[in-house]
């Protein structure tokens, strides 16, 4: 049962890093829809340096492809003010083409060497993704920058007026959410699952992207999302260590985290739920700023 | 007289692009990202033009690259109508792959349960169980989104997820596993698509389809609607236009059309008459997301599509001569296909704007 547990938890890790960094940006009113596609950037670069340079460096420079993904994010989208999900696909098509290109050669598993430490089969980035998500928390509900940031997303106006840079805000936003999301790609293709194989985040990136609109913008409620899904994601791959005798076959079940996304986003769209989600939606997102 | 400060720059907004505009502004983004792909193709020791040489002399000799260049290309238009369709009304139909899988299954089961029908009545009825299920996935994302509110890239992306485990159920070990390993039985031979001039049939068809819904869009009383929704949704309430009903419509047909793709997609090449491996299907079901590319390039405007899915698709088909002749690492095709769609997206930038010198 523990090792099930585990492994559920690596997920939640790896949809927590990544959809923490979408909340910061939609916070500061920018979508990324290319989520997922940052998240295979850097599951490739981590791999790959991973495999000249060991575990450390591959988180780095995960990181550092997706937060230069993320400056791309922001120059197409705050800067040239392209519609915001046109460049968030644009920035994914690319990615699927760059990763193939780039990471399909050293398709197979990481030599030994490289494994991950795991503290009673956990791996430590379970904990350093709880900080980031409480760091998040702490930056936005208290303190200055973060009450700048959630200015940004809200009224980018009214901010641009009280002295807030709307753009450089933004920038700022979109580059640390495309570090976070080239960091979890990094985990899953290093740590997780230990291994190259064609395109792996597998729509991974996308229920991430759902867990920012269930959470209603709050990181403490995203944790909550993401331990959820991680262990629905899990169970989908291996259901036996749960309870052998499942009857449904692995393609069904494999549809269980989709469908389930579906049903929650379903229920919190109804109208009651619609009021508080309108209440705590960032107003400005998806607008583009463009000073008249 | 050219100081650096003279050279200040200032954006313009511009309300309207005009069709000639945007031939310009693509082609210019294809040039740009032309000379882009150049240095990943010197970094791989090719010689860049010998390449572009290479690969449209392969994608357009009719003896070689172009039946499937027609192929291809046609089925990105299915693609890119499915979007235009539902982003008149400003939805984002991003589940074309799910319409296609959708389209896929409806089309097989009919082929599977009846091969010994008559070829005039299998083709049809294959088809039209394939709009048939892929309107009906189409139709449950605009219900999701017109009457339960549910965003619906997010809904779209999710049901092409579901699609793509559907039919992994039905091939790999399923009920329609063939003696290969994890592909679906081949079509029975009254199936496959009729080849007219180098292509099936199913290729007029889009080209047919475009024209009917440039019509639809810009004449039809329902494509203004559907139009007036898209531009102004308060003005669409005033007139008295039932939004979700409009949302559910418009994902109903790009679903319809997205879902001939399947037939057209598995019975009209040679080299398929079978839903092939799961990366393979999925691989083709990855292109679909081309339609919004092509449909926003294009200004929505469906027979302007023609022509530019075909340049797509002659890309697709030229680009693999890189590895196949020229023996350059595998993937660089790909490669170039996510280069020329970033920037296109990129490019978007001038289908708002112009930049100006200050004097």
């Amino acid at each position: 049962m523990w090792p099930f547990i585990a492994r559920s938890l690596e997920v939640a890790t790896i949809l927590l890093i990544a959809a923490v960094g979408e909340l910061l940006n939609q916070r500061s009113g920018v979508i990324n829809v290319g989520i997922e596609g940052l998240m295979l950037l850097g599951a490739a670069a981590g791999f790959i340096a991973a495999l000249f340079w060991g575990l450390i460096p591959a988180f780095i420079i995960g990181m550092l492809i997706g937060g230069l993904f993320g400056l791309v994010h922001a120059i197409l989208s705050t800067s040239l003010k392209v519609n915001q999900v046109v460049s968030g696909m644009g920035i994914w098509l690319f990615a699927m083409g760059f990763v193939t290109y780039w990471a399909d050669r050293y398709s197979g598993p990481l030599p030994r060497g490289v494994v991950s430490p795991r503290i009673y089969e956990l791996s430590p980035m379970f904990f350093i993704a709880l900080i980031i998500v409480v760091v998040i928390w702490f930056i936005l509900s208290k303190t200055h920058l973060g009450l700048k940031v959630k200015s940004v997303g809200e009224n980018p106006f009214a901010a641009e007026v009280s002295g807030v840079k709307v753009i450089r805000t933004r920038y700022l936003c979109t580059i640390i959410g495309g570090m976070l999301a080239g960091l979890a790609g990094a985990f899953l293709s290093t740590t997780y699952l230990g291994a190259w194989s064609h395109l792996p985040t597998k729509g991974l990136g996308w229920i991430a992207f759902a867990l920012v609109m269930f959470s209603l913008w709050r990181p403490l409620i995203l944790l909550g999302g993401a331990l959820t899904f991680g262990f629905i994601w899990q169970f989908a791959i291996s259901p036996e260590t749960i309870y052998a005798g499942i009857p449904a076959p692995l393609p069904l079940l494999r549809m269980l985290p989709f469908v389930a996304t579906i049903v929650v986003l379903t229920i919190i769209s109804r109208e009651k739920f619609r009021r508080k989600w309108a209440l705590s939606r960032p107003e400005a997102l998806g607008e583009p700023y463009i000073k008249e | 007289m050219t100081s650096l400060e003279t050279l200040k720059l200032k954006l313009e907004r511009v309300p309207v692009v005009s069709g000639g505009q945007a031939v310009r502004i693509s082609l210019l983004s294809l040039v740009f990202s032309f000379i882009i792909f150049s240095i990943f193709l010197s970094i791989e020791g090719a010689n860049p033009i010998d390449a572009y040489s290479n690969i449209f002399s392969f994608a357009l000799d009719p003896n070689l690259g172009l039946p499937t260049t027609l192929h291809r290309g046609l089925f990105l238009l299915f693609s890119t109508l499915a979007f235009v369709v539902a982003y008149s009304a400003r939805l984002w139909n991003v589940g074309m792959e799910g319409q296609f899988y959708l389209g896929t299954i409806g089309a097989f089961a009919v082929a599977y349960s009846l091969p010994e029908l008559h070829p005039a009545i299998l083709i049809p009825l294959m088809l039209l169980a394939g709009a048939i299920f892929g309107a009906g996935y189409g139709a449950l994302a605009g219900f999701l989104r017109g009457k339960l509110n549910v965003n619906e890239v997010v809904g779209c992306l999710m049901l092409n997820n579901i699609a793509f485990w559907l039919v992994y159920l039905l091939t790999v070990g399923g009920p329609w596993a063939g003696i290969a390993e994890s592909t679906s039985r081949p079509l029975p031979p009254n199936a496959h698509a009729p080849i007219i001039s180098y292509t099936p049939f199913t290729s007029y068809l889009a080209i047919g389809i475009a024209i009917v819904l440039y019509i639809f869009l810009s004449k039809s009383v329902v494509g203004y609607k559907i139009r007036v929704l898209g531009n102004s949704p308060t003005a669409a309430q005033h007139i008295g236009i039932n939004a979700p009903r409009t949302y559910i419509l418009v994902m109903t047909i790009g679903g319809a059309i997205a879902g001939l793709s399947g037939y057209h997609m598995w019975a009209g090449d040679p080299a398929f008459l079978m839903i092939p491996r799961p990366e393979a299907y999925k691989a083709i079901g990855d292109l679909t997301y081309w339609g919004l590319i092509i449909g926003l390039v294009c200004l929505l405007n469906p027979v302007a599509a023609i022509p530019t899915s075909v340049f797509i698709g002659s890309i697709m088909m030229g680009s693999t001569v890189l590895v196949r002749r020229l023996r350059l690492p595998f993937g660089l095709d790909v490669l170039f296909l996510g280069l020329v769609s970033i920037t296109f997206a990129a490019f978007q930038f001038f289908y708002m704007y112009k930049v100006r010198r200050m004097k």
